[in-house]
């Protein structure tokens, strides 16, 4: 009879293990983000109300956020390799694990530490895949040729690797050039 | 990543890509398409192929002209603005980019000025894709001719020689079998005035002079025709869909009411050494450009296959047609709308040869 009462408290630990490693990860990871966000925002000289309303959460959230509570594990260490990440990977993982464009996008802009300078050579033909795959929605087409705001770039590359004519050059900015 | 879409509908074929940005659409059709492979050689990505043209013309194979590979393709449009008779369409969201100011155009057009045009019809049976229509409405007969008929019933003896001889199938008799209560071979003769020209054939033939006739027209010239009643009224109308703007409307019409601007200007040399008049180039040709000519008695021709270059649009069709390599078709100029678009410029450019 013990040994069944140890039993379901093992499965038990088990399970609540799986809540806080496993199925919540995510979402960890996710508030890690948004914290970061959040701070840098305030940095920006957002008010609390706007970054609630920028991010979708509460404002006792975003508070409690800002001032460190509430956020489990160490998901804050976790969100701050993320963002240290290539671009791509940074962009890609933050979009999976939000599956929502908009906030990845506020969350990539906010939280990018690197500027890029992007070119677009004579050699586009205007296809638009690059526009159609940018997820930062940083390149429209202009007289049949792609113009990629440099404000909103995120130096993924993702757009040139499925440019036909190799038209895509980015770079990253040093810093004073 | 957006993927392209391929879609086959009899022989139209469709590449599709749909992102939440924009919608883009490649159609292609193949009952227009002549086979030149200008498409082929404009594609930046290599995404289209001409098919064996010579062998699909010639037994009517159930294959399309050109293919178009959905997973090179990436929806340039590029191919669409070039096709000289406009078998691929694209589209930007539902739009076709030839109503965009951005993208450049070839500059063609085959026009019939209504004014100037008699509907004689000359340009609807010499097109060789059939895209003229000309529809006139004649003037009444009645009214050209005018004149007076009268046929003496008493005097007539039912003999029906007018009847047979009238030209305009004018005069009617009711025949029928004599009876003793009507004793006669007809009973009634007449002649139907919206069809009489007044040759006076009938009067000239009577064996008993029971017709008289006078024709106003012969014996006061044409003072009373009213210019109205001569007018002959109709419209043209050309089938952009299949007009290829050849020019033979233009080249036939006798009062040059037909006006054709090509996109291509060039040179179509033929080698006469090499060809040996198999007539694949006969077939290909969407222009009648290209006969064999009349055998002379007695003569043997110097020419195997001739070209009326004036019909040539200098699409290649023909070149790319000829198993021997007989056919060269130079492009010497297109002429397009201009574009901000260097890629597209030097593109459309390159088509010259």
């Amino acid at each position: 009879m013990v040994k069944f009462y140890l039993e379901i408290y093992i499965l038990k630990i088990r399970i609540s293990v799986i809540n806080t490693h496993g199925v919540q990860m995510p979402k960890h990871i996710v508030s890690g983000l948004k914290y970061l966000t959040a701070v840098e925002l305030i940095r920006d000289g957002f008010s609390q109300k706007d970054i609630a309303k920028i991010l979708e959460m509460d404002r006792s959230t975003v508070s409690h956020y800002l001032n460190g509570r509430n956020l489990s594990w160490n998901s804050i260490e976790v969100a701050e390799i993320i963002t240290n990440f290539c671009s791509k990977d940074f962009l890609t993982l933050t979009y999976a694990l939000l599956n929502d464009a908009e906030k990845t996008r506020i969350i990539i802009k906010t939280c990018s530490k690197k500027k890029y300078q992007a070119k677009v050579e004579d050699s586009c033909i205007g296809c638009g895949l690059c526009a159609d795959t940018c997820l930062m929605n940083a390149i429209i087409l202009d007289d049949l040729k792609a113009e990629i705001d440099a404000e909103w770039c995120c130096g993924c590359f993702m757009c040139g690797d499925v440019c036909p004519t190799n038209s895509i050059k980015i770079s990253e900015e040093k810093n004073g050039s | 990543m957006v993927a392209n879409v391929k879609e086959l509908k009899a022989k139209e074929v469709t590449v599709k890509r749909a992102s939440p940005e924009e919608k883009r659409e490649l159609s292609f059709k193949d009952e227009i398409c002549v086979g030149c492979g200008i498409c082929e050689k404009i594609c930046p990505v290599q995404a289209i192929e001409l098919g064996p043209i010579n062998a699909i013309e010639r037994t009517g194979a159930e294959e399309s002209k050109i293919s178009i590979d959905e997973a090179k393709c990436v929806l340039c449009g590029m191919c669409s603005p070039v096709c000289p008779v406009d078998a691929l369409e694209f589209k930007i969201d539902d739009k076709s980019i030839k109503e965009m100011e951005e993208y450049p155009k070839l500059i063609k057009s085959s026009e019939i000025s209504d004014e100037e045009c008699i509907y004689c019809k000359a340009c609807e049976t010499a097109c060789p894709r059939d895209a003229i229509t000309i529809a006139r409405v004649l003037p009444d007969r009645s009214k050209l001719v005018t004149g007076e008929i009268e046929i003496d019933k008493e005097t007539c003896v039912s003999c029906g020689i007018c009847e047979e001889m009238c030209p305009a199938d004018a005069i009617t008799m009711e025949h029928h079998e004599p009876t003793s209560a009507e004793p006669t071979v007809s009973t009634d003769i007449n002649v139907d005035k919206e069809k009489c020209v007044y040759c006076l054939i009938c009067k000239k033939s009577c064996p008993v002079d029971a017709i008289k006739a006078v024709c106003r027209s012969c014996s006061y010239g044409e003072y009373d025709l009213n210019p109205e009643d001569t007018e002959i009224k109709g419209s043209s109308f050309i089938d952009e869909e299949t007009c290829v703007d050849c020019g033979w409307c233009e080249e036939i019409c006798p009062v040059d009411a037909a006006h054709v601007e090509k996109a291509f200007e060039g040179e179509l040399l033929i080698d006469q050494e090499k060809c040996e008049a198999c007539g694949a180039c006969l077939e290909i040709c969407p222009c009648n450009v290209l006969s064999f000519p009349k055998e002379e008695f007695g003569k043997q021709g110097a020419e195997n296959v001739r070209a009326e270059e004036k019909y040539c649009i200098y699409c290649g069709a023909c070149e790319k047609a000829c198993p021997v390599e007989a056919i060269e078709v130079k492009r010497t100029a297109v002429k397009h709308t201009p574009t901000k678009s260097k890629s597209w410029d030097k593109k459309m450019e390159s088509l010259k040869t």
